[in-house]
C-alpha cells in the first residue's frame, strides 16, 4: 500500500468511525474461542511447566459399615510404596483388619503439586538447548528456503489465467493431502544410500553421496512439508496486484529489479508475513520430519517434548515437556516480534 | 522471462511431486514391502476392494472431520479477521494475532495434551464417562485450523480498498450487503486459501486428533501413524494413490470440459468460489471411492471350543490394541473383530496405539474407558501396581487351558489374575549376509567398525540401552545408576559408527540392503527375509529381551461381560492360529504351536529348539527415579554432536 494510498484510507477511517459495536460483535465469537480453547489449555500449560506432579495412591474402603478414604503417598522419603503397602498403610490408619474391608478404590493419581522451577532445569540442559539451537537454525534456514523458492512461483501462479490458477492452487495443496508418514518414507526411498537419486547417479557413472541422515535431509523435509504454506497467502496477495500497473512501470523504464523492489514486493508484505510464520512457527516445533529424515541421528526440541510426554507421563515428563514448550513459545514470539519489526519498516502495517 | 516461469513452476511441481511419484509405484508393487519392487501386479488395489473395513471406515472419519472443521473454521476465522481488521486499538489487535498464533506455535503433542486435559476436567465436571469424543476432536481441529484462515484472510482485508465500502454506504447499501457484494469479492481468494489449508491440515492431523479423539472415532492418519512399530503396509499406499489420481483425473476433466471459459471474465470474483466447489467435488470423489471399496471379508469361525450367546447384543465394546496386532481379513484371513461382532452382535470399537506408554498415558488421564488392552510385561506390571487392571474371572475364560504353562506365572502377574498370554516375542540380531561376511554371535557386531555407516539400532532408550547392558552383562532392569552410565558410554561409544537410531525404518533399510545390521524382533525379520533372502538372524549369545504381550481389562471398563467374552474368543484355537500368522510373532497358545495348519510350525526364529539355552530377560517396571535417570542420559547421548 503506497504512503498516500494509506494516508488516505486512514483520513477516511477517522473521517467516518465504523460503528464499534459491529467490531465488537465481530471480534466476540472469536474472542471466546480463544479464551475457552486456546487461552485456558495454554494457562494449563503454564501451570504444569512451573509445578511439579504428586503420585499418590487414593484407597477407599468400606468396613463394618463405615466407609473410609485415604490418600497414600506414593513415595516415601527414597522408597517408592507398592500399591498393596498402600492399602496396608490405609487399614492401619483406619484401625481396621484387612479381612474386613472391602476396597472400592485403589488406584494411583496424580494431581499438580506445589510450585517448582525445577522442570527448567532440564529445559536448560546442555542436550535440549543444543536441540533448541539446531531447530532455530533448521527451521530458520527452510523458512528463507521456501520464501526463496514460493515468491517467484506464486508471482508466476499470479500472472497465469483465472483457470490455471483455479487448478494450480489445488495442486499445490494436494500432495499435502496424502499422509505425511507415506510421504515421508517416500522421501526416505529418494534420498537412502541406495535410493532412486544415487542410483541415478552411479548408473551414470558418479559415486553415491550421503543425503538421508544429514541436516539438508531435515530441512528438504521441512520446506517440503511447509512450502505450500508459504506459496498461498503470497500468491493471494499477488493476484490484487494490477497488470496495468506493472505495464505502467516498463512504460517508465522501470528494470525488472526495480519492478520488484519497488511495485511488486510493497504490495505483497503481508502475504509474505502470513507465510513465513506459517512455515517458521510449526518447522521449529516438528518432531517427525526430523526424525525420519535424519535416520533419528538428530534430535529438535519437538523430539525431546514428545519422548518427554509420552515415555514419563505422570513421573513428571508432562511438567518438562509443557516448560520446554514455554521456553519455545517465547522463542517463536521473539522471533515473530522481529518480523514484525522488519515488516513495518517495509511500509506494511501487519501487527503479529 | 516466459521459459524461464515455465522451468520455475515445473521445478516447483517436481519437488512437490516426486515422493507422491514413488508412492503411486509402490502401490503396484507384488511384494509386501514400500521399498523393493519385486513386480507389478494389482495386489494392494485388489486388497483394499476387498477387505478393507478398517481403512474404510477411518478414511471416512477423516473425511467428515476435515470437511466440519475447515468449514466451521472458516466461517470463524473469517468473521475475526475482519473484526481484527476493524479494531482501531492496534494493541488490542495485536493481541489478538498472538494469541491466534499459539495453536501453531505450540508443538503438536503439547497442544493435543493441553487439550485433552481440559476436555477430561470439563467431562469430568458434566459427568461424562466418555471424555473425549466426535466433539472434543471437532473442537481441537476447529481451534488449530482456524489461524490458517485468520493469516489468509487478514492480508486480504489489508490490501482491499476501505473506501469502497464506504462508497457502497454512501450508495445506500446497509452495511451488510455493502459487506457482501463489495467486501466478499475482494478477499474471497484469501478464504479459499484458508479453507484448503484447513481441510488439508484437518485431514493430515494425527498427533492432537490421537489425544483428543475417543475409542470409536478412529481417522485415518491415527489409525496410519499407530503402525510406526510394524511398518505401513502397501495398501495404504494404494489408497492415497487412488485419491490422488482421481483428483488429478478430476482437474484434467474440469480443465478440458470448461475450456470455453474467458480468462478475462472471471477474474477474481467468481474464482474462488470455483475452487472451493472444486475442492468440494475432490472430497465428495474420495468419499465415493470409500463407498465402493467396501468389500466383505472372511468372519466365520468355524470349530468354536468356547460358548458364545448373543445376550450382549447392541452392548458396545472398547478394544485397544497394538497396531497391526489383530487378523484383519487381509488376503482372505479371518476378520477376528468382524466375526466376534457376527457372532455376539457386540459393536467393537477397535482403536490402535504404537507404543505402551501412550496407551498408558490415555487410559491415565481417563479420557476413555476402554474394556480390552493388550499390554507387554512391564506396563502390566505398572499398571497392575497402580490399581489401573481389573482382575479377570477366568471361569469365563475357558480357553485359557490352551496357554502353554510356561507363560503362565510370568512375574508381572505370579498368580495369574490379570492377564491371558496374546503373544511373545525376542529381539535378536538381523544382518544382511552379502555384507556380513562372518555370522555375528554377539551384540559386539554392532560396535563394529568395519561396518560403519551401516548399523542401526532402536529410536527408544530401554530397547537401545538394553543391547549395551546385554553386551556388558549388566541387567536390564539394574537400580544401578553408575550400571546406566556404563551402558551410556557404551552407546557414545558405538553413536558415530551408526546409520541411525530407528524403528518402523528398519524395514525398509534392511529390506533394500541400505543397512548390514539391526536388532528388532524376530517375528518382523520373518517379514523382512521374506522380501530379502540374504537376511538371516541370530540370538546374541549376550543375552536377548523377551517380552509377552497379554489381554487385561483396565480398571473402569464399562462392559465386562463382553470384555471376557471378547478374550475367550481371542484363544479360540481358530481365532489365534489366524492372529499368529498374521502377527508373525510366537503364539502362547498351544493349540496353535501344535496345529498342522500353522505356517510356522516349528520355525527355528519363532520357536529356536535350544529355547531354554538362550540368555533371556524380561523388562520389568522400573522405578521412576531410574526412568528419568535413564532417559536424560538418552537425550545427551543422541543430543551430542
Amino acid at each position: 500500500m503506497s504512503a498516500r494510498r494509506a494516508a488516505k484510507a486512514a483520513e477516511i477511517k477517522e473521517a467516518c468511525p465504523r460503528p464499534s459495536l459491529w467490531t465488537a460483535l465481530l471480534n466476540a465469537p472469536y474472542v471466546l474461542w480463544s479464551v475457552l480453547f486456546i487461552i485456558i489449555p495454554l494457562v494449563l500449560v503454564a501451570f504444569y511447566a512451573f509445578t511439579e506432579t504428586v503420585n499418590y495412591y487414593d484407597i477407599r474402603f468400606d468396613a463394618g459399615g463405615e466407609h473410609y478414604e485415604y490418600e497414600i503417598a506414593s513415595v516415601d522419603g527414597d522408597t517408592t510404596i507398592t500399591l498393596d503397602e498402600a492399602k496396608e498403610k490405609a487399614l492401619s490408619m483406619a484401625g481396621v483388619d484387612a479381612e474386613a474391608a472391602e476396597f472400592t478404590v485403589a488406584t494411583l493419581k496424580n494431581r499438580m503439586g506445589s510450585f517448582t522451577l525445577d522442570n527448567f532445569k532440564d529445559v536448560f540442559s546442555a542436550g535440549s538447548l543444543t536441540a533448541m539451537r539446531l531447530s532455530l537454525v533448521y527451521s530458520l534456514a527452510a523458512t528463507v528456503i521456501s520464501l526463496i523458492i514460493a515468491y517467484p512461483f506464486a508471482y508466476i501462479l499470479s500472472r497465469s489465467g483465472a483457470k490455471s490458477q483455479r487448478i494450480q492452487m489445488l495442486l499445490i495443496m494436494l500432495p499435502m493431502w496424502m499422509n505425511m508418514l507415506v510421504r515421508t518414507y517416500s522421501w526416505q526411498q529418494i534420498l537412502e544410500n541406495g535410493g532412486i537419486i544415487n542410483k541415478l547417479i552411479m548408473a551414470l557413472g558418479g559415486q553415491p553421496i550421503t543425503m538421508l541422515g544429514t541436516s539438508g535431509a531435515v530441512i528438504l523435509g521441512m520446506v517440503y512439508n511447509y512450502l505450500p504454506y508459504m506459496i498461498l497467502p503470497i500468491y493471494t496477495t499477488m493476484t490484487k496486484i494490477d497488470t496495468s500497473l506493472l505495464e505502467a512501470a516498463d512504460d517508465l523504464g522501470c528494470n525488472w529489479l526495480q519492478k520488484l523492489y519497488r511495485l511488486i514486493l510493497p504490495l505483497s508484505v503481508p502475504g509474505v508475513i502470513s507465510g513465513l510464520i506459517m512455515v517458521f512457527v510449526p518447522s521449529i516445533s516438528t518432531f517427525y520430519i526430523s526424525q525420519k529424515m535424519s535416520n533419528g541421528m538428530i534430535k529438535l526440541v519437538g523430539d525431546l517434548i514428545e519422548t518427554k510426554i509420552k515415555e514419563q507421563w505422570s513421573t513428571g515428563g508432562l511438567n518438562v515437556g509443557a516448560a520446554m514448550s514455554f521456553v519455545l513459545m517465547v522463542v517463536i514470539l521473539i522471533c515473530t516480534f522481529v518480523m514484525n519489526r522488519f515488516s513495518d519498516s517495509e511500509g506494511g502495517d501487519v501487527v503479529i | 522471462m516466459k521459459i524461464l516461469s515455465k522451468i520455475v513452476s515445473i521445478l516447483v511441481y517436481v519437488f512437490l511431486y516426486a515422493p507422491l511419484a514413488v508412492m503411486i509405484f509402490f502401490s503396484f508393487n507384488a511384494g509386501k514391502s514400500t521399498s523393493v519392487f519385486s513386480g507389478f501386479s494389482f495386489r494392494w488395489y485388489i486388497e483394499l476392494f476387498t477387505n478393507n473395513r478398517a481403512i474404510v471406515e477411518c478414511l471416512m472419519n477423516s473425511l467428515k472431520l476435515a470437511v466440519a472443521s475447515a468449514l466451521i473454521a472458516t466461517v470463524i476465522g473469517t468473521v475475526a479477521a475482519i473484526g481484527i481488521y476493524r479494531l482501531k486499538n492496534k494493541y488490542v489487535s495485536g493481541a489478538i494475532l498472538t494469541v491466534n498464533n499459539i495453536p501453531m506455535m505450540n508443538p503438536d503433542i503439547v497442544t493435543g495434551v493441553s487439550m485433552m486435559i481440559l476436555f477430561v476436567f470439563a467431562g469430568a465436571l458434566i459427568g461424562l464417562t466418555e471424555r473425549v469424543n466426535f466433539t472434543t476432536l471437532l473442537i481441537a481441529h476447529i481451534t488449530f485450523n482456524i489461524p490458517y484462515v485468520v493469516l489468509n484472510v487478514l492480508p486480504k482485508l489489508k490490501q482491499s480498498d476501505p473506501r469502497l465500502y464506504e462508497a457502497a454506504q454512501d450508495l445506500g447499501c446497509t452495511p451488510t450487503k455493502a459487506f457482501f457484494k463489495v467486501v466478499m469479492p475482494q478477499i474471497s481468494g484469501g478464504i479459499a486459501a484458508g479453507l484448503l489449508m484447513a481441510f488439508t491440515l484437518s485431514f493430515d492431523d494425527f498427533v492432537i486428533s490421537y489425544y483428543t479423539s475417543g475409542a470409536d472415532y478412529v481417522t485415518l492418519p491415527v489409525y496410519i501413524y499407530s503402525m510406526v512399530k510394524k511398518t505401513v503396509t502397501p495398501d495404504i499406499y494404494s489408497l492415497y494413490s487412488i485419491i490422488l489420481i482421481a483428483i488429478l483425473a478430476l482437474l484434467i476433466v474440469y480443465n478440458s470440459i470448461l475450456s470455453r471459459d474467458d480468462v478475462k471474465r472471471d477474474r477474481a470474483p467468481k474464482k474462488s468460489k470455483k475452487i472451493v466447489a472444486l475442492a468440494l467435488v475432490a472430497v465428495m470423489v474420495i468419499s465415493l471411492i470409500a463407498c465402493f471399496t467396501y468389500g466383505g471379508a472372511n468372519v466365520t469361525v468355524e470349530n468354536l471350543v468356547g460358548t458364545y450367546t448373543t445376550d450382549l447384543a447392541g452392548t458396545e465394546l472398547n478394544v485397544y490394541n497394538w497396531a497391526e496386532y489383530i487378523s484383519d481379513g487381509s488376503e482372505g484371513a479371518l476378520d477376528v473383530v468382524a466375526a466376534f461382532e457376527l457372532l455376539t452382535g457386540i459393536n467393537v470399537n477397535y482403536s490402535t496405539y504404537e507404543s505402551n506408554e501412550v496407551m498408558y498415558s490415555k487410559i491415565k488421564s481417563g479420557s476413555v474407558s476402554y474394556d480390552v488392552i493388550i499390554p507387554s510385561d512391564y506396563m502390566i506390571a505398572r499398571m497392575k501396581n497402580e490399581g489401573m487392571l481389573k482382575k479377570l474371572d477366568y471361569s469365563k475364560i475357558t480357553n485359557y487351558s490352551f496357554i502353554d504353562e510356561q507363560y503362565k506365572g510370568l512375574y508381572f502377574d505370579e498368580n495369574d489374575e490379570y492377564s491371558v498370554p496374546y503373544s511373545v516375542g525376542m529381539v535378536g540380531l538381523i544382518y544382511n549376509t552379502t555384507m556380513v561376511e562372518e555370522a555375528p554371535t554377539s551384540w559386539s557386531a554392532l560396535w563394529d567398525p568395519q561396518y560403519k555407516g551401516n548399523i542401526l539400532m532402536f529410536n527408544n532408550p530401554r530397547d537401545t540401552f538394553a543391547i549395551a547392558q546385554q553386551l556388558l552383562g549388566i541387567s536390564l532392569n539394574s537400580v544401578d545408576k553408575a550400571e546406566w552410565d556404563m551402558a551410556a558410554n557404551k552407546l557414545r561409544e558405538q553413536k558415530p559408527l551408526l546409520q541411525g537410531y530407528v524403528m518402523d525404518e528398519v524395514f525398509n533399510k534392511m529390506e533394500d540392503g541400505n543397512a548390514a545390521l539391526a536388532p528388532y524382533y524376530a517375528g518382523d525379520f520373518l517379514t523382512m527375509q521374506s522380501i530379502n533372502p540374504d537376511l538371516a538372524f541370530v540370538y546374541p549369545e549376550d543375552g536377548v529381551n523377551i517380552f509377552v504381550d497379554s489381554v487385561c481389562i483396565p480398571e473402569g471398563a464399562q462392559n465386562l461381560e463382553a470384555a471376557h467374552m471378547f478374550i475367550n474368543f481371542l484363544m479360540e484355537p481358530e481365532v489365534a492360529l489366524a492372529n499368529a500368522e498374521y502377527i508373525c510373532y510366537a503364539s502362547p497358545n498351544t493349540a496353535v504351536v501344535n496345529s498342522d495348519d500353522y505356517s510356522l510350525k516349528g520355525n527355528e526364529v519363532l520357536y529356536p529348539a535350544n529355547l531354554d539355552a538362550i540368555k533371556k530377560e524380561y523388562f520389568h517396571d522400573i522405578d521412576a527415579d531410574i526412568r528419568k535417570y535413564y532417559e536424560d542420559l538418552w537425550v545427551s547421548i543422541t543430543t551430542e554432536q
